[in-house]
This record gives C-alpha cells, sequence and structure tokens, in this order.
C-alpha cells in the first residue's frame, strides 16, 4: 500500500460511518486531486470503499451540484485496519547478534 | 455488389476491445467485417471537425458496445450512417450482414426524433416497455449516436447546434432516462443544456477548469466520464476562488492516465500492501 493510499485509508478509518467527498479527503491528507481521485477509484474497484450521489434534498437546499460521498464498506473497515496495523508495525524483530540480546533492545 | 471492401483495419481495435470486455472470448469477426464496410462506404467523407468519417460510427459502436449490446447492435452502429450518407443499399447489407443488422441500420436511419421517440417515451411512461414500435436496440443506437454528435457538436453551425440541443433535451434525454441509462442521460442533459442556456443567467458558466478536465477525461472509458465529470464540476462549485479550481483542475489533469488505468484495468486488483 503506498504511503498516499495509506493516508485516505486513515482518513477514512478515522470515523469510518462519516460520508467523504473527494475534495474534503484531498483536504483531510493533504494530497493533490490528480492522487485523490484515482485511489478512491481503486478502492471502490475492491470494494473497500462504496460511493453514493448526495440525496437531492441535501444538495438542492444548498443550491450546489450533488456530491459523490465515499465510506468504507463493512469489509472494507476490516481490511483497511489490518492494512494500516501491518504497515504500522515493523516487518521484523530487531535483527539479534553483535552482542545484542532482547532484553538489551528492548532496554534501549 | 459483392466485392469485399479492402480499406482500414487498424482504427476497429477500439471497438472490439470493448466488445471483448463485455462478451469475453466471443467471435467478433463479423464486428471487423462491419468496420472494413463502413470505411469503405464513407472512404473520403469527412465529419465537419476535418476527421475521417469513419471516426463517428466508431466512436458509437465503441459506445454501444461498452453498453454490453449483442454483436448485431455493435455492427449496426458501425453501419448506421451507410444508408443515408453513402451508395450503400439496404439490400446490400442484408446479403452481406443479414436481415437483422440490415433492419436495425435502416431502424436508426429513419427514426423520427420528434413523432416516434415521444411515442415511445410515452408507451414506456405508460408501461407497455415490450412494444415500442422501432425496439430497444434502435433506440440505444439512436441515443448513442445522438451522443458522440453533441459531443462533437461545436464544428456545426449555431442554429443547428440550438436545433439538435433542443430536441436532445426534450426527447432524447428523458428517452435515456426511461430506458435507465443514467450516464448516458446524464450527459446528454449537460451538452444539451451547455448549448440552450449558453451566456444565459443562472446556469453555471463553463470555466476553463470545466473545460479542461471535459477534454482531459476523453482518457476515461466512455460510460465512466459522465459521473467523474459530474462529481467534479461539484467540486469545482465549491471551491472559492478560480486559483483554487485551477489547481483542482490542473492535478487532476495530471493524475487523469492514473484513474483511466484504474478504472480500465480488467479484473478487480487488489491493494498492494
Amino acid at each position: 500500500m503506498t504511503l498516499q493510499t495509506q493516508l485516505i485509508v486513515r482518513a477514512l478509518l478515522a470515523e469510518p460511518t462519516q460520508e467523504r467527498y473527494g475534495l474534503e479527503l484531498g483536504e483531510l491528507t493533504g494530497l493533490p486531486s490528480g492522487t485523490v481521485y484515482p485511489i478512491l477509484a481503486r478502492l471502490e474497484r475492491v470494494n473497500w470503499v462504496e460511493s453514493t450521489w448526495e440525496a437531492p434534498e441535501v444538495h438542492e437546499a444548498a443550491g450546489r451540484p450533488r456530491r459523490r460521498f465515499y465510506r468504507l464498506t463493512p469489509d472494507g473497515v476490516e481490511q483497511a485496519r489490518a492494512a494500516v496495523a501491518r504497515v504500522t508495525r515493523p516487518r521484523r524483530s530487531p535483527r539479534l547478534g553483535w552482542g545484542l540480546t532482547p532484553s538489551s533492545v528492548v532496554g534501549v | 455488389m459483392n466485392d469485399r471492401p479492402v480499406l482500414g483495419t487498424s482504427s476497429s481495435a477500439g471497438v472490439l476491445a470493448a466488445f471483448r470486455a463485455a462478451w469475453p472470448g466471443s467471435d467478433a469477426r463479423m464486428i471487423e467485417d462491419a468496420y472494413e464496410a463502413a470505411a469503405w462506404w464513407h472512404r473520403g467523407q469527412r465529419r465537419r471537425s476535418g476527421d475521417p468519417y469513419i471516426t463517428h460510427p466508431v466512436a458509437v459502436a465503441i459506445i454501444v458496445a461498452e453498453l454490453g449490446m449483442r454483436q448485431e447492435v455493435v455492427c449496426a452502429a458501425l453501419l448506421h450512417d451507410v444508408l443515408g450518407d453513402t451508395g450503400c443499399s439496404a439490400d446490400w447489407l442484408r446479403t452481406r450482414f443479414g436481415p437483422e443488422v440490415a433492419d436495425l441500420v435502416a431502424g436508426v436511419a429513419t427514426l423520427d426524433v420528434y413523432e416516434e421517440l415521444r411515442e415511445a417515451v410515452r408507451r414506456y411512461d405508460a408501461g407497455v416497455l415490450a412494444e415500442v414500435p422501432c425496439g430497444r436496440d434502435v433506440l440505444v443506437l439512436k441515443l448513442a449516436d445522438r451522443l458522440h454528435n453533441m459531443r462533437t457538436m461545436r464544428f456545426l453551425p449555431w442554429a443547428k447546434q440550438r436545433r439538435k440541443a433542443q430536441e436532445t433535451w426534450e426527447v432524447l434525454a428523458p428517452l435515456a432516462a426511461r430506458l435507465g441509462m443514467d450516464a448516458i442521460r446524464w450527459e446528454l442533459g449537460q451538452l444539451a443544456a451547455e448549448i440552450l442556456h449558453h451566456g444565459r443567467h443562472g446556469v453555471p458558466a463553463r470555466t476553463t477548469a470545466h473545460r479542461a478536465l471535459s477534454v482531459a477525461a476523453a482518457l476515461l472509458p466512455h460510460l465512466a466520464r459522465a459521473r467523474w465529470l459530474e462529481e467534479w464540476n461539484g467540486e469545482l462549485a465549491v471551491l472559492p476562488t478560480r486559483r483554487a479550481r485551477a489547481r483542482f483542475a490542473t492535478q487532476l489533469v495530471c493524475g487523469m492516465p492514473r484513474l483511466a488505468l484504474a478504472l480500465r484495468r480488467g479484473a478487480p486488483g487488489r491493494i498492494r500492501r
């Protein structure tokens, strides 16, 4: 998972039930629009994310065109949590040897 | 009459790719033949834009193929203008491609937008779907034809643009909605509204950012295009300054190849860990 994808996934995971639109995700992550939408398209393709159009009552009342909203699917929440945990955790424990013992590593 | 047309090969590729994506493993030889025949009959003809005429039927056939239509309908899309605009006869079509393709082509060629299509909309509303006089395939062909014409309309005289836009707004977009073709309905409506409300108050003007995005979105698969353009138009509408809109659009144009790739990739892939 690329760093940019992680940023998007983390932003969605922060409040998994909250629907977000593309522009908003760009502001939350600081990523450019040209990066945000391709990532959303891929996440939608693998069913981590689902998207819907904003209800007419809402955007008509606000006097603007409808938005496309994105939200993690239940399956996507699980997969995304696991993936984020995997990249956050160091891949392997510190290499032992050179006189290091597990206890001396922890002590550092 | 039976001499085999001998022109054009390479640019049937887009149609074949779209057709094979919808019908994996099926034989598409008839489509290649239809492309060659259409290229032969339209040889030397050009569109108002200066492009070879064959680019139009090819674009229409790609739209039809992406909708997942059968091989006969895709062939009819490639051949949809040969009866009116070339020396090709209905008999030749029938002999060469069989009665179904010939009837579809004749159906599109003789379709009267105001009378027959209005009638089609009325019948759909009355719930008599099966009784649409010319059949659903002809309606789909007509919608795809009009969609590509509307996309490339800027080369026509202004009065004709307005007339076509009016027809599109009153009849074709509602018809697309009845047929459940939401992406096409939306794009037809947008293209028509742009012409009909040109410069009039109350309709958001097309900014440079909108135009840049529409051009760059040509990279996307036809049927995905309208959805993404609508989404971005929504985002542009709330960006406060011209500068913010320009930055949004420029970055997006740069990312368009990536988005096209993400949308075109065949089987759903996996997120790389």
